[in-house]
């Protein structure tokens, strides 16, 4: 195996990306100066390096605990339950949120062998009674996917926090703002449907 | 009965589909009789066009069989027309084996998600394999609902898709000894999707038993016969029922026999249709005590009801496709089927082995010969 064979290799285990992808993006870095491409390589070892997860929320940081966890105007008495880091940035962005977050890190699925354990659910139990400044939180939210697995995770996680007194909410489902009903899929509308409320 | 009638195929372009190199049809308005011996590709014919419809094949076949000997891929493509409005729509299917990759597409565009393509055309198929639905194994039965149910029957589908899906992540947990909180944390959609299963199943044979009764009558010539839905769950056979109730009970009777087994004990995955005999020896199971003719008899009669069923949900008759179904009944029954069938004012194509067959639209069909994936007018 030579250089642009393993380099191939590399890139083609990226999602997404076939093995001709893989290629054409080998042959482009060769042709890029050297500077460029060592660029890009010092960013991929520096991203490794410096970003983990955070201690206290599972969420990606450089620094531990993350900026939200440290953030002193957010919100400690709400923690808002996600599957992925990127699910946060997807929440923040509505601007509509002043809590802190919880990444579970995945959803689960027997299938695959993903079980509580593989999940951050531990962290979530300290966060919410245990030590350390926990049993402050009125509320979680569970905002996992709206698919069978995440379903089946929010109310595992449901059951699981009962006892110690919180109170759990799950996100709302139903229409896309400013879509036309005529053209969302019957699921959703039979969902938004159910999920009526008075005007 | 008066239910417009069905859309028409008026062009089938088959490539490398089974036994078919090249094959490009045109058929008049109310179909064709394509005749040949066995092994000429007749039921490929058949399993081409309702492959338009459901997007699998018929005959249980994976889509890797489907492409000809040697061949890369297969394409279908069929234009159908309504004569009411002479609006055409066109459905394509190809499936290539390599990538095992299918692209389906509805007048030109590939709709998002596969489901919403189905059922497109509105069809039936009656075929000598059908006996297997009455006589078979209780898998049979449930694989008929579940298309009929999947393309008539709104939210069915759906339903079905997380049911299997929720049943596969439950059943590997049980197999796993998995503690009861996790388990139960996959009961609840279990519940909720198999509970619209099972009231569209018992909806559907409560509406349809009448009609059931009265086709194995006309074609029997003899006493009618009862469909039953019959549920994993006792007391769910009402279409009334609390599905959700006693299912969510008789999973939680169930609890420790599912650890112990690893397996779900309960839910429609293990429900049956029950086919009874009456007069005579009433209420024993055409299963284990009907003849081959009475057997044979029920399922030509559930697939009038199906095409019942389609009527009603799409507001218009069936296209049928008739897959040399008068070989395996007797004079009566075959004479009896074919008056039956005029009452169904669909497009009819039909096989048969041999022209003394043909007596469908009173054997006013043009005729089409077919020898090795050939087919051509017949002189």
């Amino acid at each position: 195996m030579g250089a642009i064979d393993d380099l191939t290799t590399e890139l083609a285990r990226l999602p997404g990306i076939g093995r001709k992808t893989a290629l054409r993006l080998t042959y482009f870095l060769l042709k890029r100066t050297p500077e460029e491409s060592r660029r890009l390589a010092r960013a991929i070892e520096t991203v490794v390096e410096r970003v983990r997860e955070c201690s206290r929320c599972g969420n990606l940081t450089e620094s531990d605990p993350c900026g939200l966890c440290q953030d002193q105007r957010r919100d400690p008495r709400i923690i808002c339950v996600v599957e992925d880091p990127a699910d946060i940035g997807a929440i923040e962005r509505t601007g509509e949120y002043r809590g802190q977050y919880h990444v579970l890190g995945g959803h689960l699925s027997p299938l695959d062998g993903v079980g509580p354990d593989e999940l951050n659910i531990d962290a979530l139990l300290r966060r919410l009674g245990g030590s350390g400044g926990g049993g402050q939180v009125d509320e979680l939210i569970i905002a996992t996917n709206p698919s069978v697995e995440g379903e089946a995770t929010a109310l595992y996680l449901q059951k699981l926090v009962r006892p110690q007194g919180v109170r759990v909410t799950r996100l709302a489902r139903g229409l896309p703002v400013g879509g036309d009903l005529e053209y969302a899929d019957g699921v959703t509308i039979a969902e938004a449907l159910s999920g009526r409320r008075e005007l | 009965m008066n239910a417009p009638p069905s859309l028409v195929c008026r062009e089938l372009r088959l490539r490398q589909f089974r036994n078919f190199a090249e094959l490009d049809l045109l058929f008049p308005r109310p179909g064709a009789a394509v005749i040949g011996p066995n092994g000429s590709g007749k039921t490929n014919l058949i399993e081409a066009l309702y492959y338009l419809e459901i997007f699998r094949s018929f005959r249980g076949a994976a889509d890797d069989q489907l492409v000809r000997f040697e061949g890369e891929a297969f394409h279908i493509r069929g234009r159908f027309e309504d004569p009411a409005t002479g609006r055409e729509v066109e459905v394509t299917a190809a499936y290539e084996k390599r990538r095992r990759k299918k692209v389906v597409t509805v007048d030109g565009a590939e709709p998002e998600r596969l489901g919403d393509a189905l059922g497109r055309i509105g069809v039936v198929v009656f075929s000598p394999s059908d006996v297997a639905i009455v006589a078979g194994a209780p898998g049979e039965r449930r694989r008929f609902l579940d298309i009929v149910l999947s393309l008539n029957a709104r939210g069915y589908l759906g339903a079905l898709q997380r049911y299997r899906h929720t049943l596969r992540q439950r059943n590997a947990l049980l197999r796993a000894g998995a503690p009861a909180a996790q388990i139960d944390a996959w009961t609840a959609s279990l519940v909720d999707s198999g509970a619209v299963i099972m009231a569209e199943r018992a909806r559907w044979v409560a509406e349809h038993r009448a009609a059931f009764a009265s086709r194995y009558e006309r074609i029997g010539g003899e006493v009618a016969a009862r469909l039953d839905y019959r549920p994993s769950v006792s007391g769910t056979e009402s279409p009334e029922s609390d599905f959700a109730g006693a299912l969510q009970a008789e999973l939680d009777r169930l609890a420790g026999r599912e650890r112990e087994r690893g397996l779900t004990l309960a839910g429609p995955h293990r429900d049956d249709l029950g086919f009874l005999r009456g007069g005579e020896e009433e209420g024993r199971d055409l299963r284990d005590f009907g003849s081959g003719g009475q057997q044979r008899t029920a399922a030509v009669s559930l697939r009038l009801v199906e095409a019942e069923t389609i009527r009603a949900a799409r507001g218009r008759a069936p296209l049928i496709l008739l897959d040399d179904i008068f070989a395996e009944l007797d004079p009566g029954r075959s004479r009896r089927l074919l008056e039956l069938l005029e009452e169904e004012p669909g497009q009819a194509i039909l096989t048969a082995p041999k022209a003394s067959d043909l007596e469908v639209r009173h054997g006013a069909l043009p005729r089409w010969r077919i020898a090795s994936g050939q087919i051509v007018a017949a002189a």
